[in-house]
């Protein structure tokens, strides 16, 4: 206990303690910058189409390789986990999933950790990576 | 923001903004999967989009939306961190500053993109 506090900001963020949840947390944050990073060049990507065909060719270019497409993959697996994990986070926000308050006891279980939140993470994981793999396959005409 | 308007009125507005962005992003994805993935990605077809009207008010509804969401979100990550009234509004102002110029910058290509000022 002494030592949780003393790890302060770390402790909290700390992936490996607390179970799935906080590696959702983390996930949540990670996949919202890239996506915001990502956003961020397709707008200055497309802008490249207002200096004529050329421009908007040797633009499209970079993304028409093995790296390209890898780097639009993910950033469809980022879009369907930030996507599935929000829809839980929202639903949690409103008071739904959690069964119904009760006494505080040992283990001090908390009731919002619990079986029907995992689940969601899991399966925002699993559409995260088909949608990978149904993007790689639309990339690559298979 | 936060001394312009109550945090839970933000956070209403940042689910509001991602629930509606994601009907306009799978709408921006079905349109270029209909289309060929490739095919939809030439300069012509590219064009051709942009100029048909209803489709340019997806994209512009899209920036709007996914900006407001994403810098709001940007902001929550930084307040997250670090509190304190000075941080606190540089990290407020600075954020709704990008987001104005994001979304002017990509306004800039759609408008002139539809009105073929290419």
């Amino acid at each position: 206990m002494e030592k949780d506090r003393k790890e302060g900001i770390r402790g909290m963020a700390n992936p490996g303690r607390y179970g799935i949840e906080r590696v959702a947390y983390w996930l949540m944050r990670i996949t919202g910058l890239g996506l915001l990073a990502y956003f961020i060049g397709h707008i200055y990507e497309t802008s490249s189409l207002l200096d004529g065909k050329a421009a908007w060719n040797s633009m499209l270019e970079l993304t028409q390789t093995t790296e390209g497409h890898i780097f639009l993959a993910l950033v469809i697996g980022m879009c369907v986990f930030h996507t599935g994990n929000g829809i839980r986070l929202m639903i949690a926000e409103a008071g739904f999933g959690f069964g119904k308050a009760r006494r505080p006891d040992y283990p001090y279980t908390p009731s919002s950790l619990n079986m029907k939140n995992k689940l969601c993470i899991y399966v925002s994981i699993g559409l995260a990576a088909l949608a990978m793999m149904y993007g790689l396959g639309v990339m690559y005409d298979v | 923001m936060s001394s312009i308007m109550r945090e839970s009125h933000i956070m209403k507005i940042h689910y509001l903004t991602a629930l509606v962005a994601v009907g306009f992003v799978i709408i921006h994805i079905m349109v270029r999967v209909m289309q060929g993935f490739s095919d939809s990605l030439l300069f012509d077809n590219v064009i051709a989009n942009y100029k048909s009207i209803p489709y340019a008010i997806v994209l512009e509804a899209m920036l709007i939306l996914i900006s407001v969401h994403g810098f709001n979100g940007l902001r929550i990550i930084l307040l997250e961190i670090k509190q304190g009234r000075v941080y606190e509004n540089a990290v407020t102002y600075g954020c709704l500053a990008a987001m104005i110029v994001l979304i002017a910058y990509g306004s800039r290509t759609i408008i002139m993109a539809s009105m073929g000022m290419v």
